[in-house]
């Protein structure tokens, strides 16, 4: 079955229109994205062990998704034997129904989440509070993204598009509608004082928990959840009734293959050698327990990953969500995330995006959304050959035809063309011809199609009154060694 | 931020003092603060109220500060009560009905309320505990939760602190999760919940700035010694 993902909501060329006229955003995306390309590089410099087990960790997700099925029905063993409920999910509608039959049955009515990109992906607050459930996401980026009514920016750092003054603006209007004193300024203590103190709240109060999964540990039916916050632990300690709703790519088969893992996402996202909350939870509180919830639930989503499974694309569902791609990536650079359409953004989601929602919910993304620079190709730690997929899903559009038929008639003339020296040639010269009544002081201007594109934003030199071949053959011929 | 090593500094390059020196070195890189007190149980003690004024201030006669600690023998055996008695504190044990030396002073008879306890342990200023094992390449501590050893002690209060014998200390986070497979294979299956912890609650999500006490404790405080 093929997954299904939110709808992108603007057109592509809407999104990016929108995304290159935002200045504040954009000097914000390249700072935060060059500040964590540099702490990830000089982490691994400074740390050699973090290569070595980068290294055998590689080997551990490609061995674990060779025998995804088999790990599933080991975990799920575990998990049920210590008292725990697995289900498994097609896509979101089965995640929304099981949430909110177990929601019902339990009474709940506030849940508080930890980030998550699962449950961004099927879209799951908007399920849950049509069903007039109260929704919190406790992540200070993902909280900031919620009172913004966007979607994260970045799968690692979701508000890292907004200033302080834009969050700040959003926690006065909190305030306002919570009848509580707003941040006393905009520094950042007092913002994250101010979302500590209402956010506490949302934790007591809540009756449900809702998290992702970092990785799932078949041999002992164990969640991984690292946080940096700690809204991960609280989600998972607090409230009486715990669901982790975790794609079925996350899972490995021991705790050897964990350890090499464990800090990876930390190495290759932020740079730190282990993230500051690591937790381990294998089922319900048990006998004698005070706390942590009396139920736990994991969801194992499928939404398009079995599919991949067995494919050229099986490596991408080793990706372990630390962001590297993106923050070496020149487009999501220059556009930022929210251009993507997509909780998945950068090289990763270009990828991910129409693997899992179909090549038909973002055919932009391969087209347009990348230069094939290769970049982060080098950056991903799990050596997912993201530059390769992106030229196979481009690959693919074009046998289906998805090109309008003036783009792949220009194709066709210009492949048949180039074919042989002597279309070259005559290519070279119908251009000669044809950029005259467009130079402008020795430059192309104003051209129409393709290259007015091209010239609109960037200097195109035009081409030489003589080309090579023709200089090439005239000095001959002049020397007497032509044939 | 204020650190103390009222001890004297460590002797020698190998085994636990190594091990020791670079866990605390890897702590405090994480904004932690960490006292050594390896002159036995009188400089443990010294050493928990030099941390625990430290970390919540004295709070003056008016506002006592709260002390929340892991109902266990082995932290049974300083007499929290009496300790923090003297600095002026009010100390409730981890109120676990059974198990783990729950004889301790204090202790409320009846196990309370969830919502009861959830708000016992938000309103501590500190929350003390033991660890399972540290690693020192990566400044971290783990914590298992048991009947004893509640998860909300180290979460919910200001400030947490963990005492840690130096024999806890291991190189590396694999080192760790070995010592856990062992427990693991004796226990048949993990505890319902492991908490690795390195350093206190951060984010870095407003305009990539770090942000210490985000929802987890403001400071992350270790003690190394034996008692």
């Amino acid at each position: 079955m093929p997954g299904e993902l939110p709808p992108a909501g603007a057109t592509w060329a809407e999104r990016r229109r929108r995304a290159l006229a935002d200045p504040a955003m954009r000097a914000a995306v390249a700072k935060s994205t060059r500040n964590l390309a540099a702490k990830k590089e000089a982490a691994f410099a400074a740390y050699p062990a973090g290569e070595a087990m980068r290294t055998r960790a590689v080997i551990a997700r490609r061995g674990s998704l060779a025998r995804v099925d088999a790990l599933l029905d080991e975990l799920t063993r575990q998990i049920e034997a210590r008292g725990g409920h697995v289900s498994r999910a097609a896509g979101p509608a089965d995640v929304g129904r099981y949430v909110l039959d177990v929601a019902r049955r339990r009474g709940v009515e506030r849940v508080v989440k930890s980030k998550s990109m699962a449950t961004e992906e099927i879209a799951l607050n908007e399920q849950l509070e049509a069903a007039g459930l109260h929704v919190r996401e406790t992540d200070l980026g993902e909280y900031i993204i919620q009172l913004a009514g966007e979607r994260p920016a970045h799968i690692l750092v979701p508000a890292s598009h907004k200033t302080r003054e834009q969050v700040r603006a959003l926690f006065d209007e909190e305030a306002a509608r919570c009848a509580v004193d707003p941040p006393t300024g905009d520094a950042t203590p007092e913002l994250t004082a101010f979302a500590r103190r209402q956010l506490r709240e949302d934790f007591l109060a809540a009756d449900m928990g809702i998290s992702g999964g970092n990785f799932l540990v078949a041999e002992t039916g164990t969640l991984v959840l690292i946080t940096n916050e700690g809204n991960g632990r609280m989600t998972t300690s607090l409230p009486r009734v715990h669901i982790a709703v975790v794609g079925i790519d996350k899972i490995v088969a021991t705790w050897i293959d964990l350890a090499d893992l464990l800090q990876q996402p930390a190495l290759s996202g932020t740079g730190q050698r282990l993230s500051t909350y690591t937790t381990f939870i294998t089922g319900p509180r048990r006998e004698g327990e005070l706390d942590g919830p009396e139920e736990f639930h994991l969801v194992l989503l499928d939404n398009g990953r079995h599919e991949l499974l067995g494919t050229e694309f099986e490596d991408v569902l080793s990706c372990i969500r630390c962001g590297a791609c993106l923050n070496v990536c020149p487009v999501f650079r220059t556009i930022g995330g929210q251009a993507y359409g997509s909780m998945y953004s950068g090289p990763i989601g270009v990828v991910l995006t129409p693997l899992l929602g179909g090549l038909d919910r973002a055919p932009e993304l391969p087209k347009s959304a990348c230069s094939l620079c290769y970049a982060c190709g080098d950056a991903c730690p799990m050596e997912i050959e993201l530059p390769r997929h992106i030229l196979a899903l481009r690959r693919t559009e074009v046998e289906r035809s998805m090109e309008p038929w003036t783009v792949r008639l220009t194709f066709e003339l210009w492949g048949r063309f180039w074919a042989n020296p002597a279309g070259f040639r005559f290519t070279g010269r119908m251009a000669r011809l044809g950029q005259r009544a467009y130079l402008r002081d020795g430059r192309l201007q104003g051209a129409p199609g393709l290259v007015g594109g091209w010239t609109a934003t960037r200097d195109a030199p035009p081409l030489a009154r003589e080309s090579f071949h023709e200089w090439w053959w005239r000095r001959r011929r002049a020397s007497g060694a032509g044939t | 931020m204020t650190r103390h090593a009222n001890a004297a500094p460590l002797q020698g390059t190998g085994g636990v003092d190594a091990l020791v020196a670079e866990f605390v070195e890897s702590w405090r890189g994480l904004e932690g603060d960490a006292w050594i007190a390896r002159g036995g149980r009188d400089d443990v003690c010294h050493a928990i109220g030099e941390a625990v004024r430290t970390m919540v201030g004295d709070g003056g006669p008016e506002t006592r500060r709260r002390v929340l600690a892991w109902a266990t023998a082995d932290l049974a055996s300083l007499e929290l009560p009496g300790l923090l008695a003297e600095l002026g504190c009010e100390y409730v044990p981890w109120p676990s009905g059974s198990g783990g030396g729950a004889e301790v002073a204090g202790a409320e008879a009846a196990a309370p309320t969830a919502a009861g306890l959830l708000n016992l342990a938000a309103a501590r200023d500190i929350g003390i505990t033991t660890c399972s094992w540290a690693v020192a390449e990566t400044g971290t501590i783990a914590l298992y939760a048991t009947p004893a050893t509640g998860r909300l002690p180290s979460l919910l209060p200001t400030a947490h602190l963990a005492l840690v014998r130096p024999s806890q200390v291991v190189k590396t986070v694999a080192d760790g999760l070995r010592l856990l497979a062992d427990h693991v294979a004796r226990q048949d299956g993990p505890p319902s919940a492991v908490n690795l912890v390195s350093g206190p609650s951060r984010s870095a999500d407003i305009e990539g700035d770090l942000a210490v006490g985000v929802h987890g404790p403001r400071r992350a405080g270790v003690i190394i010694g034996d008692w």
